[in-house]
Parts: C-alpha cells; structure tokens; sequence
C-alpha cells in the first residue's frame, strides 16, 4: 500500500489535542548528523546530461536537481525502492527511463550490515523512516512487518479479508477505535490509553535521564504511560508524571512513598523476561556519580538488584504487596490537594515473565489485586541482559500470550484483567499479532530507542555505554540526544504505527482493536519453512 | 542407600532391622497399581495461612477458630482445613478411650453422599472391624456461614481395626513375618486408603469420595472455604483436643473445586499443613514413585506428607533424621556441626536430596505416635527461611503448658486471649517467642512440641531438632488481690516499684481510676511493658498482661463522645465522624478493635485521614496483625508520633519519611521497607526482610530481626540491633561511608534476661552470611570474645575500628541506652572488666570485590 496522503490528514487522523496538553504535531525529525542508511545506492555515470526525464519519472523523489540550478543533485538514495522498482512502476524505473543508460541501481552493502535476525536491516531502517517522517515507509521500500528470524511473529501471518489492492480513506481509518482500558475492574480509576500500547520500564541509569524525558514526553503527547525502570523517579520526569509509571522493582531503588504517590500506575516488576531468576544490574561504570546519588548507592561499584522480591515468596505475599502500594498510593495521592475530590486510588500493574506456569501466574496476579498483568517474554531486553540468559529462558511470548489469555477465559475472570503483553514488540505488526494472540495491548521499550537512532549494536553494559548517548549515563555522551527531538522522533513513531495498527484493522474488517484480541483464527501459521 | 552394618562406626545403629523392614514395606506395594504420573501441579498455590496449637490442657475448637479467622487474609477461601489429635472427649463419637487410643479412626469424605453404602459395603466391612462409628454433626445449611459457596462434605467415620483374616493374608502375600504388628496393620491401613482414595476420588468420572484421615487418635476435617468454616459447619466450637492445626489456602486455579485438595494431608499417623511452593515438585513425585508411592491430590504438601511418612515410618529415620531429609544443613551451619552429626547427615543427604523439597516452604505438622503415647506438634522450616514462622511457648501454673506455632504472631496471640477469657490461669501473650534457623547449626531449624500422658497427667515439652530442650521458668503468676491489706499506692513512677508483688494490687487500683488519670499511668503503664528488670521469679509475660490490661481499661474510659484533654479516643464504629483535633497537643487514640486489617477502611487509612485533618500524635491500641501501620504518610512527617500496643502486623513503617513510630511490643514482618526518614523503635524482636531496601532513618530494635534483614538498603538507615538477626543480614548494603553521611548497623548480640541482667548470645550472629556482596556502609559487631569468622563475610572485611567509628557508634548507643535501658558501660564491659571500644566492637566494611567492580563476564 502506498500510504497516498498528505501532513494534513495525517494530523487529522490523531487524537484531538486535549486542552492540557500541547498540540501534537507531527514534524519531519531527521538526525542532526547522520542521515538515514539508504538500502539501495544510486549513481549517475558520465553519460548524464542533466536533462532531468528521472526527476520527472521518479515517484518517491530520489532525483532532484540543485536548487536554483539545471545540475542533477546528489540523489536521495534512503527514498529509493530499488531494483523491485522496475516491476512495480514499469513506467517511471528511472534506470529504464534514462535515455542514455547512465543511471545504476544497486544495494548499498553498507545496508546489510545492519540489524540481526530479528530486527532485520528493513525493520531498523523501517522503524527510523517512522521515527523521521510520522508515516510508515512506502509498501516497497522496506519489509516493515516482519523481521528474519524464523520464528516468533516472523512466521505470523494475518488473513486479511481485504486485498492488497483496495485502499482505505482518512475517513475509513479515522472510524476505527485503538484505544483500550487499562482498568477493566469495576472499582478503581479508569484509566483509557488511546492506543494499545505504552512504554516500558528503562531505569535511570540503564539510559540517560534524557531519553527517559524524550520518552515522557511522547507518552504525554499520545496520552499513554512511559515507566521509570527501577532506578527511581527522577524529579525532572514530574511535569509528565500523569504519564509515567513508577515501577517497583526487587531493588526498591528510589521507590519512596510520594514517587509511588505521584504515579497513576505502579508497576510491580517481579522479573524481566529477558533475564528471568536475574535481577536488574547496572554495571559499575554506568553507575556514575549522578546514578549513584538517585539510588543512594556507591557510585562505580555494581548495583544487582535480588532476583525476588525478598518479601514476596507466594501469592498471599504479592496481595499484601499489591495492598501496600495501593495503600502508600491511595494515602498519599488523598493527603494532596490535587485529589481532594477525586478518587485517589492508583493502579497496580504486575510484570513478570514467562515460566512454564505463566498462567497460573497470571491467575495469582489477578486475585492479588493488580489490575494490569503484563507478561514479559524472551525477546527483550537491551545489550545489558547477559546473552546467556536472552531468548534462552523465558518462554517464547507468543506462546505466553494465548496460554495466559485461555487460562483466564476459562477462569471467568478474562473481562476483568487487562492482559499487556512485552518482550520483543518491535511494531504495529507485532502489536496487532500479540492481540489476536489475546493480550489487550502491549509495551515497547526498543523501538522508543530505536527511534532515537539506536543501531543494536549492543554496548549498552560496556564502559560508559552506549555511544550515541541513548544507553548511557556518561553526561557527554548523554548530551547528544536532545529531549525535544527524541520526543518528537518517538511522536512520529507512534503516529506510524497507529496508521500501521488502523490500516491492520480496516484490513480485516475490524471497527476496534479490542475485537481482534484472542482471534486466532485471523492468523496463520507459515509452518517451519515458511514464504509469504 | 548402602551401608555397611558390621561397621561399629555405622551412624545407624539399627540399620539391619530398619533396612529390611523398609524394603519388605515397600514390596508389599508392587500390588498396588500405581495412579499416572503427574505432570505437574493441579494448581499453583504459595501463600498460606498455617497455625499449630498443642497443650497439656484440652483446646476447644473456638480458640482455634479465633486464631484462623485472624489470618483469613492468608486464603482465599478455595481450600481451609483443620486437624485435631488427642481428643479430649471420646463421647464425642459416641465411643470410650479404649476404642480411640487403639482403633484406626477413618474419616471418610462424602462428595456424592448416597455412595455411602457402596463404599462401606466394598471398601470398609470387608477389610476392618468397625468398633464405632458414625457421621460428624453439621448445621443444616451450609449457606447460613458467610462466603462458603461449595457445600462441604458429608464426613463419615469409623474406628476400626484390620480384620484377621485380611491383615494374615496381606502377611502372607508379602512375607511380612518379621516385621512388628503394628508396623503391619499400619502399612494394611495406609494401603487401603491408597486404593479407597484411587477408585473413589483419583478415578476418571464424578469423584464420590476420599478418606481425610486414617490415623489413630487423630481427625482431618477440610473443605472449600476457610479453615474456621470447618469449626463452624461441623459445629466443633465445644469440641476438644489436645493438639490442632489450621490451615488457609491460597491456590490459584481452576474454577471447579474439591476438598481434596485443601490441607492437612495425611501420611500414617500425622497430619502435614504447609505454606509455600516447591520448585521440584515433579521430581519429587519421581523420588516418591521410584519407591512405589503415587500422589493423588497432586499438590506439594501431598507430596510433603508422604515424603515425611516414608522416611520416618517406612525407613523408620528418627524425627531428627527425617527433618534433615526435609531440609538439608548446608554450607557454614553444616561445618559447624560436631563430627559425628556431620558424618550422618552426609549420609542422610546422599540418599534423599534428590527427594529433598526444593523452594519456600514452612511446615506444621500434628502427629499421634501410638506405640510411644506420644503426641507431637512440629514446625519446620526450610533452609533459607523463606516463608513467615514464628514458634512460642507459654507456662500455665507453673510449667510449660502451651506451644504454638503460626505465620503471623498475631494469631497465636488472639489464641491465647481467647483462651485467656475463659480461664485466667492462661497468659495472654507467651512466654517466648522465637523463630527457627532454617537447618542450622544452633536450632536445625525444627522445634519439637511433644506431649506425654504419664499416668493420668498430660506434660508438654519442647525441644529443637537436635533434641535441646528450650526451657523457660519456673516462674509464677501473680495472686489476684485480695482486698484486704492495702500497700499504699501513688501515682508515683511504676519503675521505682520495687516489689512485684504489689504489681496486681496496684494494677487492680489504677484500673479504678478515672480516665484523667492516664496521663500519669501511661508512662508508667508503658514503661512496664517495655522495661526488662527483673522479673523476682514472675513471668514477664504477666506482667506485661497485667500493664496492658490496665492501660486499656483506662483507654477504654474515654468516652469516643466527649473528649478528655489531652486524649480524643476513636472507635471503628464511628470513625466517620473524625474530626480535626481540638488543639496541636492532643493525641488520638485509636482502638484497633474491628478495624479491618487491610484496604481503604483498615486502621492504616483512619491513621492518614486523621493526619489529613490535622492529627500528629497517635496512640493505637488491641492492635492485632493490622497492616500497613504509618504508611501512606508521605514526605514531612516529621511531627508524626505514632505509639503502638497490641500485636501489629506486617509491613509497619514501610516507608516512613520523617514520623517517629514506637511499638510495644514484637513488629511482624517486613517492617520499615523502603524506609526513607524518621525514628522506629521496637520494644522487642522483628520479623522477616525487616529493612528491605531501605533509604534512611533511625532505628532501634530491642530483641532479634528474623531473616534477611537491611537486604539491599542503601543511603544512610542508622540501625541498632541489641540482638542477633538469623541471617543475610545487611546483603548487598549499599549505604556509602558511614563516616561521611552513609548508613551502618550496630549488631550488639545482647539479651536481657530475667534477672534484669545483660547476657551476651552464645555467637554475635550465628548466620553464615553477613554483609554479603555489600558495596556500601558498615557493619559493628559487638564481638569482645571474636567469635565472627572470616568465613561469615562473603563480601566484607574486618578493618580497624577507630576513635571516628566511635564518636559514631557512641549518640547512637547513648539513645540505645534511653530507650531500652541497656547501658554503654554494659556494651562495653566483658567478664567484669571494662574494655576500650575498639577491644569489643569490630568494623565489617565492604571488600573490594572484583564482582563488583566488573559484573558479569
């Protein structure tokens, strides 16, 4: 599909700016040094005389000429689809065009260097398009929707009832719901996030308190949640703190009663799928003196949270849990001004991996009280989760979800759970499998940072971290990424995938996200050795 | 397991007999089909409400069913259960003491009530003779209890024996000549309820019926709903034994549920409750099969249960043996043990870790020894001692007459209260209280409650696994005034009452008084609560009984109308018409009573809506396990004083920031999480991950701290320790330099005792790991004797100990010192001489680690 519409209706398709917030705007919002690595590589040979039939020709703007001039400028090789070019636009493949034969096409070798298995070169480049323009990259330039590897929601595929053929109008996408509830108790605040999804937990300390305010601000933007990690609530994050998510985690770093108080949500984090029987650990030369000072620890000494909660062995432990925090949350929320006539009571979410008896999990979870549970599988987690225990431990998330999501039907008990679903979400693709899988919705932690030009190249525990400032705490590397931008870069994304997400919708002849949950039967399988 | 038997090293003695016998007991299973194997759990469950109770003295159902109650926040109601041993009362089932002492009393369960002459007519009357027999009372409908939702089963029972003929056939069939008759009978018992539990409960199709228990002197009752349910549906309020357990359940799966699965489970003559989870729950299953035993109720105290029988019945381990196999002493507390302890338990642990119950787990568990008339209550908890525990024992005219065993403290309290009111010779609290050492080296993390009938009189007596008795006494209880000789009282300070003696006199006249008297009385009255003088022979429990008694007599005299300067006193009944104080210096005083324990109307939300209109001074009072106690009152508490009487529960103070907190008593567990400022004093001992994660404030504990305490602390807590904690003490302390700002932990391994004295513990801390992989802060040990090891630090140093430690070390001690009475110049004295600082307290900072410095590889 070629997304065939301009700035205007993209905007338009948003949620309307409520009043407290500041109009959301979707800007182009390209790297200030580098640009986007281009998948294919065009050049012009001698032959060219600059008579400028390719830029007429050119459906994506590759060819330009210099301003002001009739020369041929650089062309713009990231917009260009390459070779597939000449099946799909016989008419307008500049190479053919030419009339004399001096433009090649060929892949940029570069481009194969990116990415790994799972988040495949298309996807990365896929996701920073997203991240710079707000619109999901044209249909023929990248594989979006699926990574490499084989496995997992590589090997999902939708049953669209729609051709590939028949485009949706604004109108068509506009009408469609993505919104869910966070709270689907019948007590407690309601909490509706307009797309189904929010961020997830990156500490102070595993980025730089930069990218967690870029990350708040988006969140604010698209009046979802981002949440602090386990390095504790930095005072800076409080302007957005309607849209941040304390978390609790084994480390209890940070955790005081006005951060859990200053939180609509607690997140209770039990594991990470990523690292199951690990605790978080920051590494000691990420623990610098700033890190150091919000967890009031030693600064440059390694900081491993306990795998348990030291208080926490059973169930009956998780509820006493639960009524704690939602005890300290509804008293301090009540002793302030700002809840006097309002209902104090916060949310409590319950992340945990994914064991073999995630659903008895899940189940226990529930009857504790928590209101959110999110499962966390095995794909996750940044350079610092040791390889030894990623993707080797938890259960695989898609087999999670639907284990979960039945176990809870049978229990009586699905309507009153919102089931989130993490570890390894990289897209709207994604997002939508994991719901007809039957979570509600899900939590992206990569893709936020992706879109502030992570590269994955898996530093994040080395030395100072990360070198382009995103997975490090190191203040000169921090200083690279502005706040301002990498909201607006995470902004984009999330406009890209709520069109992705819609689009998935329309294409399945869906009105809201929330009939897709638990519909297996919209998707297949491609078996081991599987080809679209 | 292969030992040789001529070896007069042997650690088994007896061997030859045992292992022949156990062999010819477990071939005479091969008939027995055996039921699938599982391959998991039916269910998860890890939390649980468990409470054991044993005494010289017939216990009534009702005490019990006060003590559950309290802890029904421990289950969901999907599974409680009771047991009782040793009854007390034989008309009870319509049969004499001859028939309940001798005959194998089965308790059978009814699912499908019109099974029953089926089930008697092949199951029953072929195999036994039926000396009595009948069916268990109970109101007639099962919705008049409050939140039971599955009818609870008919339960039938039947005294019986093994008929002669059967049990010679059985002999025969195996070859079991040599083996004693009882062991056989109780083998012939046990297999029938094996194959009565397989075809009438484990069977594809409706499950009709299983039998809850088969022991001699001893009955299970379980059902769906909460173990107080079980005393109120079978209406066994009146009913008395000498021993019970309680259990409520937390399983979490599956809408459809049966008794069955809820505790106790039965081995042969004992009844198993457990809180917590197994991780190897299907290798054990493995363990059991390999030995031809099959689960059938697929949960892990099932399977606990079995384990228990099979070692000390079948392979006939003593009791100590047996808990060893449960939990295996490992590591520092394994080295510590003498040779000869150490050569058995290797051998014990080679032949049954692979069955060894691995995970969080606390058992009770009750059990009849017919052939010694025995009865045991026996608490055991796992090796890292995770899950809630505490033991107690208490004296009634004049010697050891109670043992209880619970998850929360608060239960055996309400046990003991509700006892107390119908007979004044019971104490209202223990005389002890304490928790077990997973499979140590000190206690071996068992204790042994065991009674004796020694003709005509019951005694209780406790010892640990070792077989060290844990003695109290004797001490006396007070004489009730007689009204008579009057010694002169005034309202002159309690602490200058020299002789005890008059303490009742005094008690009985100041609960006379009128209510403007309590500003007088409730320093005094406090002071006798906390104090540890000497007791001149009474037990310290009266006397804290009688002090608190007085105080809430007097409280009690406040009108919740009126109020009474400087006093407004609040009752849960009208706590909606709380208002804002009538000037600054006004305290509240609340009485827990009927506050719920939990959620937006418990006492911890009263205590912050008080604080929202105004109120900074608090009394709480009849406390009993409420949670939550001063949290939720943000940052700037700092005018905060919250007193607290009674037996509060978990998580005090979690997260207290700027308040002041003093409790009168024992704190529970998980106090003072995430504790960011403000002062906590605890007149007693603590409970478990007491600290966790703490940021600051100061401290001060009386008595010991249960397990992992200050685990991962950081910033800057100032702690105080008088006594010792169990272990993992300060893991992973994070709390910068003390002499720059951070935090550390003064561990001074003292108690008081009843002479008033200081004694020093037998080791500072007896725990194999302190202070492990911490990066931060310190730790001093009052150590005159040098009795901490190298080997206790896994992450530590000890470095020097210098005049800036002491300057430290020294404000604290000094408000130790005004607080609890216990004096530097004690601390610092070592066998009558005075010592320097430096000679009694060491420094244990953190090593330079290299796990630390790099991480993960």
């Amino acid at each position: 599909m070629t997304l065939a519409m301009d700035k205007s209706s993209i905007t338009f398709l948003n949620r309307p700016p409520a009043s407290n917030l500041q109009p959301l705007s979707i800007n182009p919002s390209p790297h200030h040094a580098w640009k986007r690595i281009a998948k294919w590589k065009v050049s012009y040979t001698n032959a060219c005389i600059d008579c400028g039939l390719c830029v007429l020709a050119c459906p994506y703007g590759v060819h330009r000429r210099l301003e002001g001039t009739l020369k041929m400028a650089q062309p713009q090789n990231a917009e260009c689809i390459g070779v597939p070019c000449e099946k799909i636009h016989p008419d307008n493949f500049c190479v053919k065009q030419c009339p004399f034969d001096a433009i090649t096409v060929t892949p940029n070798p570069e481009f194969d260097m990116l990415g790994d298995a799972r988040y495949s070169a298309d996807l990365m480049a896929s996701l920073w398009h997203m991240a710079e323009t707000g619109l999901p990259p044209p249909e023929h330039l990248y594989e979006r929707r699926v990574g490499n590897s084989g496995g997992g929601f590589d090997q999902l595929r939708f049953r669209f009832k729609k051709t590939p053929h028949e485009q949706p109008s604004a109108n068509d996408l506009l009408e469609i719901n993505i919104g869910i509830d966070l709270n689907k108790r019948p007590t407690g605040p309601k909490i509706r996030i307009p797309v189904p999804w929010y961020g997830g937990g990156m500490s102070y300390g595993s980025v730089s308190l930069n990218v967690m305010k870029a990350r708040a601000m988006a969140a604010m933007a698209w009046d979802t949640f981002t949440s602090t990690g386990e390095g504790g609530y930095p005072q800076e994050l409080t302007p957005w703190k309607d849209h941040v998510i304390t978390q609790v985690a084994t480390g209890m770093f940070g955790v005081r009663e006005e951060t859990i108080g200053w939180a609509r949500i607690v997140e209770i984090k039990y594991a990470q799928g990523a690292k199951p029987g690990l605790g978080g650990h920051l590494l000691s030369d990420k623990n610098t003196p700033d890190v150091s000072r919000m967890r009031e620890a030693v600064a440059f000494t390694s900081l491993f949270s306990p795998f348990p909660f030291h208080s926490v062995y059973s169930v009956e432990d998780h509820k006493k849990h639960v009524d704690w925090l939602s005890a300290v949350g509804r008293s301090v929320r009540s002793l302030s001004d700002r809840f006097k006539h309002t209902a104090p009571d916060i949310l409590v979410s319950a992340k945990v991996s994914t064991p073999g008896d995630v659903d008895m999990v899940a189940v226990g979870c529930y009857y504790g009280g928590v209101n959110i549970v999110h499962l966390d599988g095995g794909y996750g987690g940044t350079g610092a989760a040791p390889n030894i225990a990623k993707k080797n431990i938890a259960m695989p998330i898609e087999y999670a979800i639907p284990k979960v999501h039945r176990f809870l039907k049978e229990e009586g008990i699905r309507d009153e759970i919102t089931l989130i679903a993490s570890g390894g979400i990289r897209n709207a693709w994604d997002m939508a499998k994991a719901i007809a899988l039957g979570a509600d919705g899900c939590v992206i932690g990569t893709s936020d940072i992706i879109a502030l030009n992570c590269t994955r190249c898996g530093n994040c525990d080395k030395g100072r971290g990360c070198q382009h400032g995103i997975a490090s705490t190191d203040e000169v590397f921090a200083q690279q990424i502005d706040p301002e931008w990498g909201a607006q870069r995470i902004q984009n994304l999330y406009n890209a995938f709520s069109l992705d997400l819609r689009l998935i919708c329309w294409r399945l002849g869906l009105k809201n996200i929330q009939e897709l949950r638990g519909r297996y039967d919209l998707m297949y399988h491609m078996g081991n050795q599987g080809s679209d | 397991m292969k030992l040789r038997n001529n070896d007069d090293s042997s650690p088994f003695p007896n061997l030859a007999i045992s292992q022949s016998r156990n062999l010819s007991l477990i071939n005479s299973r091969s008939r027995i089909e055996p039921a699938p194997p599982p391959l998991r759990k039916a269910e998860s469950e890890g939390g649980c409400g468990v409470l054991g109770a044993i005494s010289r003295f017939p216990i009534a159902g009702r005490h019990i069913l006060a003590a559950t109650e309290n802890m029904k926040n421990r289950g969901n109601g999907k599974g409680g259960g009771i047991c009782a041993s040793w009854f007390a009362d034989p008309a009870f089932f319509g049969t004499d003491q001859f028939v309940v002492d001798n005959d194998y009393l089965l308790a059978v369960a009814l699912l499908n009530p019109k099974a029953i002459s089926e089930i008697e007519e092949k199951a029953i009357k072929p195999f036994f003779d039926i000396h009595a027999q009948g069916a268990l009372k109970h109101i007639s409908n099962f919705r008049d209890i409050q939140g039971l939702t599955v009818e609870p089963p008919e339960i039938h029972y039947y005294f019986v024996r093994a008929k002669t003929l059967a049990l010679t056939q059985f002999i025969e069939e195996n070859k079991l000549e040599h083996i004693s008759p009882n062991a056989i009978e109780d083998e012939f018992v046990y297999q029938r309820t094996y194959l009565f539990n397989k075809t009438y409960y484990h069977s594809l199709g409706d499950k009709q019926a299983f039998i809850l228990s088969h022991a001699k002197n001893l009955i299970v009752i379980k059902l769906v709903g909460y173990a107080e349910d079980c005393i109120r549906y079978y209406q066994l309020e009146n009913f008395q034994a000498h021993i019970w357990i309680g259990h409520q359940r937390y399983p979490t799966k599956g809408r459809v549920w049966h008794p069955g699965g809820a505790h106790p489970f039965i081995g042969m003559h004992e009844a198993l409750v457990h809180n917590g989870d197994f991780a190897n729950y299907v290798r054990v299953s493995k363990y059991l099969r390999q030995r031809k035993i099959y689960p059938l109720f697929l949960t892990d105290t099932e399977v606990s249960a079995l384990l228990f029988d099979l070692w000390r019945r079948t392979y006939g381990y003593s009791l100590e043996m047996t808990i060893e196999s449960l939990a295996p002493t490992t590591e520092r507390d394994f080295f510590k043990l003498p040779d000869d302890k150490q050569k058995l338990y290797r051998q014990i642990q080679l032949a049954s870790l692979k069955g060894s119950p691995d995970g969080p787990w606390f058992f009770i568990i009750a059990r009849n020894d017919p052939d010694a008339h025995q009865g045991e209550l026996i608490g055991i908890t796992d090796t890292s001692m995770l899950r809630p525990q505490i033991f107690a024992l208490s004296l009634a005219q004049g010697a050891p007459a109670i043992g209880a065993i619970a998850s929360e403290k608060q239960a055996i309290d309400i046990f003991l209260e509700n006892w107390r009111r119908e007979d004044s010779s019971i104490g209202r609290y223990a005389d002890l209280y304490w928790n077990a050492r997973g499979a140590s080296y000190s206690d071996g993390g068992a204790f042994i409650f065991r009674i004796n009938k020694d003709r005509g009189a019951v005694t209780l007596h406790c010892e640990n696994k070792f077989g060290q008795a844990v003695t109290i006494g004797p001490l006396k209880d007070f004489e009730s005034p007689s009204n008579g000789e009057a010694p002169s009282y005034s309202s002159r300070p309690v602490s200058a009452l020299t002789d005890l003696n008059d303490l009742a006199f005094l008690t009985s006249q100041i609960k006379k008084e009128p209510p403007s008297a309590l500003g007088d009385w409730l320093p005094a009255m406090t002071s006798l609560i906390n104090q540890r003088r000497d007791v001149q022979g009474f037990r310290r429990s009266r006397i804290i009984e009688m002090a608190l008694d007085t105080l809430e007599t007097l409280l009690d005299k406040i009108s919740p109308e009126t109020h009474c300067a400087p006093f407004v006193r609040l009752t849960f009944s009208r706590q909606d018409q709380l208002k804002p104080p009538p000037a600054s210096e006004f305290s509240l005083i609340i009485d827990a009573q009927g506050f719920p324990i939990e959620g937006p109307r418990s006492l911890s939300s009263i205590i912050v809506r008080a604080y929202g209109l105004g109120w900074k001074k608090f009394l709480l009072y009849r406390t009993m396990g409420h949670r939550f106690i001063g949290c939720g009152l943000g940052p700037g508490s700092q005018d905060v004083e919250i007193n607290v009487y009674g037996s509060p529960g978990d998580y005090l103070a979690s997260g207290l920031d700027g308040g002041a907190i003093h409790v009168h008593n024992n704190a529970q567990d998980q106090v003072a999480q995430i504790m960011n400022s403000g002062t906590l004093v605890i007149y007693g001992d603590t409970g478990q991950t007491f600290m966790y994660g703490a940021k600051g404030g100061k401290v001060f504990v009386m008595g010991n701290t249960a397990g992992r305490p200050l685990i991962n602390a950081v910033g800057k807590p100032r702690v105080v320790i008088n006594g010792t904690a169990l272990d993992y003490l300060a893991e992973s302390f994070m709390a910068g330099d003390p002499l720059n700002g951070g935090g550390f932990v003064i561990l001074n391994g003292i108690t008081i005792g009843l002479d008033g004295k200081m004694h020093d513990l037998e080791s500072p801390y007896p725990g194999g790991n302190l202070f492990s992989l911490a990066s931060g802060g310190a730790i001093y040990a009052r150590d005159p004797q040098r009795l901490l090891e190298e080997d206790q630090l896994n992450g530590g140093q000890f470095t020097d100990f210098t005049l800036k430690d002491w300057v430290l070390l020294e404000s604290l001690l000094q408000e130790n010192e005004r607080l609890f009475g216990i004096k530097i110049k004690d601390l610092l004295s070592h066998q009558g001489a005075m010592l320097t600082p430096e000679r009694v307290y060491r420094k244990i900072a953190p090593a330079k680690t290299r796990a630390l410095a790099l991480g993960y590889d």
